[in-house]
């Protein structure tokens, strides 16, 4: 090859076509970001793969690629069930591409494979990464800390206003069996997509302007296990409702494991239809209590009631057995006394054949009291009778 | 003692049972005895219908509670 004569560009391009050819003629299995994804009407997907610091974020490499129709049907599939993440910008993956070079397209890479628990593990990490820094600010559990409203029925709801989430959530609050009021109101959010991170912190500010209006704050979203999910690891949207001032409860249709929305959310819910029965199971439960308070009072009022009977009759009951216990024992004295004094009467002891001598009216006590000559009046039990003293002798030894 | 107006149900209850254990001790004045139990009857009697009252009044409250539609 002359190197002086000048070759045409296609000349040129076709060298480094060959050269690249020849040497690097094997499947290379390369990491990359997807930073545009772009699928045709034939059915070919054309990318563009960067490389990115991962300090700086500056840009570091990049490349075309092509992903033909006969591999995209299956591998778009394959990636999204494997991931539950649309092939889509943004995502970290690991491709099996062969090297291409065409005169007039240049350089693309030519992807034959896709490998995706690479991009589960990076999603993994990346996740991983935000919950370890709203542990170190210490906000992880902030919201998880709030008391959750006993009584759950001034409900602000973020959610997509065309989603059937919204629409199941409300009629299963609506259809409650115990008849229990809601007051759902809906804050519109992007639900998929890149503006779901800042359609929920809208929603959020909207809410905490009349955040007296609430008891908490539900984010739901219908749809299944295929959807989106990466839209809620991110550590703002994170950060935001760690923080908000009233319980968030999370009902965004997914099985895999938690988004770290989830992860912040006071409580989560699998489903838009168990946020809701998870609220009427919380009013359920304060109707329980007050039922019970109800059957407490009742029967407290009735004992008492009935001990106030009880009291009351017993009194009636006893009062008359009192009084005319009263009265016996005052008769019993009575009797008492009179037998005393009846053994205390003269005619009693005259009727024993004891007499007793007056003399001028005078009780006799003593012979000194009578003079021989004197007549005395002598009172037995049935009558007296009259005597003259003719002698009296007074014992000696009587004192 | 309080005239019949004024006294509440507990103050009837506690001078009925000071009179049953002057009674009961039996040292009872007997010139007071009969106005004690005419005192005591008419205590009793107080008590009985503010009994019957309350006791009508509490029946019909826990009818509508018991009646009452489930808390919402």
């Amino acid at each position: 090859m002359n190197n002086n004569e000048p070759l045409s560009l296609y000349a040129l391009n076709n060298i480094v076509r060959n050269v690249l050819a020849e040497n690097m003629p094997a499947r290379y299995w390369v990491v990359a970001e997807l930073s545009e994804v772009r699928e045709t009407a034939a059915g070919h997907c054309y990318i563009e793969l960067v490389q990115r610091d991962e300090d700086t974020n500056e840009m570091l490499a990049k490349a075309r690629g092509t992903i033909w129709s006969r591999v995209y049907t299956l591998l778009r599939p394959y990636f999204l069930q494997q991931t539950g993440q649309p092939f889509a910008v943004g995502l970290k993956v690991l491709l099996q591409v062969t090297i291409g070079f065409h005169e007039l397209y240049g350089f693309a890479l030519d992807v034959c494979d896709v490998e995706p628990s690479y991009t589960i593990g990076d999603m993994a990490r990346k996740r991983q990464l935000i919950i370890n820094r709203l542990v170190d600010e210490g906000v992880i559990n902030l919201n998880r800390e709030l008391p959750f409203p006993q009584l759950p029925q001034r409900i602000a709801v973020i959610s997509s206003s065309f989603a059937a989430g919204y629409g199941d959530f409300c009629h299963q609050l609506q259809n409650n069996p115990y008849g229990f009021v809601f007051y759902p109101h809906l804050f519109s959010s992007p639900m998929q997509g890149a503006k779901v991170e800042q359609g929920i912190i809208d929603a959020l500010n909207s809410i905490a302007a009349n955040i007296d209006c609430w008891d908490l704050v539900v984010i739901i979203r219908g749809g299944g296990a295929t959807s989106e999910l990466s839209c809620f690891d991110t550590y703002d949207l994170a950060n935001n409702c760690a923080q908000f001032p009233l319980p968030i409860v999370t009902g965004i249709g997914h099985q895999r494991d938690d988004t770290v929305l989830d992860i912040v959310a006071h409580t989560r819910a699998k489903t838009p239809t168990a946020a809701a029965e998870l609220l009427i199971h919380t009013m359920a439960q304060q109707a329980a209590i007050i039922d019970d308070f109800k059957q407490k009072v009742v029967s407290a009022v009735v004992n008492r009631m009935e001990s106030a009977r009880m009291h009351l009759s017993s009194t009636v009951r006893q009062l008359p057995v009192a009084a005319k216990l009263c009265l016996q024992k005052h008769y019993h004295r009575l009797e008492l006394f009179e037998a005393e004094v009846k053994a205390a009467s003269p005619r009693r002891i005259l009727s024993l054949g004891y007499s007793l001598t007056t003399c001028n009216g005078v009780v006799v006590r003593s012979v000194d009291d009578v003079e021989p000559g004197a007549e005395v009046v002598t009172h037995i039990a049935d009558g007296k009778f009259t005597s003259t003293i003719n002698n009296s002798i007074k014992h000696e030894n009587k004192e | 003692m309080k005239t019949k107006s004024n006294i509440t149900y507990n103050e009837a209850i506690e001078r009925l049972d000071v009179i049953m254990s002057q009674i009961n001790a039996g040292n009872v004045d007997i010139d007071k005895l009969s106005s004690l139990l005419s005192e005591a009857h008419e205590l009793i009697n107080f008590c009985r219908s503010r009994l019957y009252k309350v006791d009508e009044e509490v029946k019909k409250m826990i009818a509508e509670i018991d009646n009452d539609t489930p808390v919402s």
